[in-house]
């Protein structure tokens, strides 16, 4: 690929971006290169960063997946709530698991089987899975999990790195190789991008959109109890709105709304621009509204200066005509 | 020569003597004082940004700064309503990572917070909360309380009992959020004295939540007298929660049936109080909370104190305090400095407060 042409890349843009922001919080603050600071700006969104994963490939199959924050939340409780009846805790954690699993299957049956569009469908998820878990666990705060399980949330396991961490880096591998390297990656792209000539094509629709979703949801039960595990108590609201962050994420990313388009570099690249941008905001003592402005800001851009590229493009050559 | 170098020798154990003697005498019952002038970087956390109270105790904070010299200047760091338990987490630990002497916090998150703020604390930050403190004590070195909690808990019973009227009847809590430990301890508090015979006529029906969020407030406030049409009193034991609570039943026009009370600050009641939705509500100072808050973390940070039971100290205008163990947490090691006093506000008293 010629030099202008990586240029116009999505990835390049953001990697600029990125370079832009790590030199400036280099210069700001003389805590920002540490591996302590490092471990705890990814500790602090790690559970976000995970669902991100799967979100890219809900997304790029042409999909949208409303539910997940609210799936953390219930997996969260469901866990919580057995443990708080006697359950021994793995059993509990397994529970969650399963119920993040169910939800994933109900998304997935009226999206993929009956055919309704993923954005309604989810967002009854979203207000329903929400309902299961603030009825589990109502307006309290559950926690007294044992030693083990807040030390695996909370503590450094392989050198300076967390559980959550690691087991965000291996899903990143095995997403990357699931996305860019396999068959069924070839196959979300596929109905993401047409999911008519998919299906006339002989393409198994319903099964790729199943795994999608089922995916999604038990990714997100398990972030939901990683998240369980850092901060060491659950309550029915655990995780509320962090789908709109993970989702502008993954757009930031350079992954199309539209679906069929995107890759998990670009996603990648998002997560390290927002992390750093918000924990260097953080080191320079801004904190609250402002930095949901700075991060709002980037992310109206992220989304207009594309499609104004592609505009003026259009004009450009109209004109040469 | 030789009796002027023994009388030197003589004075010089003398005055070590009296150096002793005095540095025992402070070591025992002595009221610590503070040094100004110590360069302490110090971080005043509230549960969030954009309401009055903590607003206030950032004035109080910023009073005592001035007083102490401080040349290091105070942070005063913030999340937003709805992001009050990760941003909170997020700034604690932000704040170790830039080697934060002093925390001063208003816990929103529970003890959710504990680990961050126990990470703090090893990397050598004192942990000093105030207005809501870390339930479990894990990760705070003390807590600066505003009032006495049981006392708290006494004073809404009275407030609700005198409100409901000579039949008593039932009334229910707007808290803030399930979280916050503050007003959990309150309510608690409050469950404990309605077992008095005297509160016999009163019944508390429901608690409910508005996070502290206006909005949430107002129509959880609504919901109450939906839920229960005969209920006669919404005791509040929050700033946010009260005022939207009273403009709810004047918006509904309930005022003359349900009547509503709790903890409110002067300025933001006083239509309330003066058009009978809120006739009586109690509060303390909170600018005067963040300047003890400040006075305790600057003589922690410096070393001028440690955080032990039994140990007093001078803060400023307000005098001397004592450290003592937190009898409302008595399953914890968490301490305590103690604040007071409590003011009852009425439609008598208001508007002077409000100025």
């Amino acid at each position: 690929m010629s030099l202008p042409a990586l240029l116009k890349r999505w990835e390049a843009l953001l990697f600029l971006v990125l370079i832009v922001v790590v030199a400036a919080n280099i210069a700001e603050s003389r805590y920002f290169l540490s591996v302590g600071n490092f471990v705890n700006m990814f500790q602090l969104s790690i559970e976000k960063c995970i669902v991100a994963l799967t979100m890219t490939l809900v997304i790029i199959g042409g999909d949208i997946d409303l539910s997940v924050a609210s799936v953390m939340g219930m997996a969260a409780c469901v866990m919580a709530y057995l443990f708080h009846l006697g359950a021994p805790l793995p059993l509990a954690i397994l529970a969650a698991l399963g119920a993040g699993i169910l939800a994933g299957l109900n998304n997935a049956f009226w999206i993929a089987y009956v055919g309704l569009p993923s954005l309604a469908v989810t967002l009854a998820g979203l207000i329903g899975y929400r309902g299961i878990a603030r009825i589990l666990i109502e307006d309290r705060a559950v926690g007294g999990f044992p030693l083990w399980f807040n030390t695996l949330g909370q503590q450094a396991l392989v050198g300076p790195l967390t559980l959550a961490i690691l087991i965000f880096v291996v899903l990143f591998i095995v997403f990357a190789f699931v996305l860019h390297g396999s068959a069924f990656g070839r196959l979300v792209y596929v109905v993401g991008s047409n999911v008519q000539a998919a299906r006339y094509s002989g393409v198994r629709v319903g099964l790729v959109k199943t795994a999608v979703f089922v995916g999604s949801s038990a990714v997100a039960a398990l972030a939901g109890i990683l998240y369980a595990a850092r901060l060491g108590s659950v309550r029915g609201d655990t995780a509320d709105g962090f789908e709109l962050d993970i989702i502008t994420t993954v757009l930031l990313g350079g992954v199309s709304i539209f679906g069929g388009k995107g890759n998990l570099v670009g996603v990648g690249l998002s997560l390290l621009v927002i992390l750093s941008l918000r924990n260097g905001m953080g080191l320079a003592d801004i904190t609250g509204n402002t930095q949901n402005y700075v991060i709002g800001g980037l992310l109206i851009l992220s989304v207009l200066i594309p499609n104004m590229s592609q505009d003026l493009r259009n004009k450009w050559k109209g004109r040469e005509k | 020569m030789e009796r002027e170098r023994k009388m030197k020798k003589y004075m010089m154990s003398a005055a070590a003597c009296a150096l002793l003697a005095l540095a025992s005498q402070s070591a025992s019952a002595q009221t610590a004082m503070a040094t100004p002038g110590k360069a302490v970087s110090m971080v005043l956390l509230p549960k969030f940004l954009g309401i009055l109270p903590f607003d206030q105790a950032h004035k109080g904070a910023e009073e005592a700064a001035a007083e102490l010299k401080n040349p290091t200047a105070l942070q005063f760091l913030g999340p937003t309503p709805q992001n009050s338990v990760a941003g909170q987490i997020e700034i604690v630990t932000n704040a170790a990572t830039q080697g934060i002497q002093a925390l001063m916090v208003s816990d929103n998150a529970g003890d959710q917070l504990a680990p961050a703020a126990k990470a703090a604390q090893a990397k050598g930050a004192k942990v000093v909360t105030w207005d809501s403190p870390i339930p479990s004590a894990n990760g705070e070195d003390v807590f600066v309380a505003q009032v006495d909690f049981n006392d708290i808990g006494k004073v809404m019973a009275d407030m609700a009992l005198g409100l409901a009227g000579a039949d008593g009847g039932k009334f229910a809590v707007l808290s803030a959020s399930p979280d916050a430990s503050n007003q959990n301890a309150w309510i608690a508090a409050m469950k404990i004295a309605l077992k008095d015979a005297k509160y016999s006529k009163i019944s508390l029906v429901d608690v409910v939540y508005g996070n502290d969020e206006s909005e949430k407030s107002y129509t959880q406030a609504q919901a109450l007298v939906d839920k229960y049409p005969d209920l006669k009193v919404i005791m509040a034991p929050t700033t946010v929660g009260i005022v939207a609570a009273a403009k709810a039943m004047q918006d509904e026009k309930l005022c003359d049936k349900v009547k509503v009370s709790g903890l409110g600050l002067p300025s933001e009641m006083l239509a309330y109080s003066k058009n009978g939705c809120a006739p009586q509500f109690a509060l303390w100072s909170f600018v005067d909370l963040g300047y003890l808050a400040y006075y305790t973390s600057y003589m922690l940070a410096t070393d001028q104190m440690k955080a032990a039971d039994g140990v007093k100290f001078k803060a400023g205008r307000m005098g001397e305090y004592t450290i003592t163990k937190d009898p409302t947490r008595p399953d914890t090691k968490g301490l305590r400095i103690l604040m007071g006093p409590f003011t009852i506000y009425t439609k008598d008293n208001v508007e002077a407060a409000a100025k």
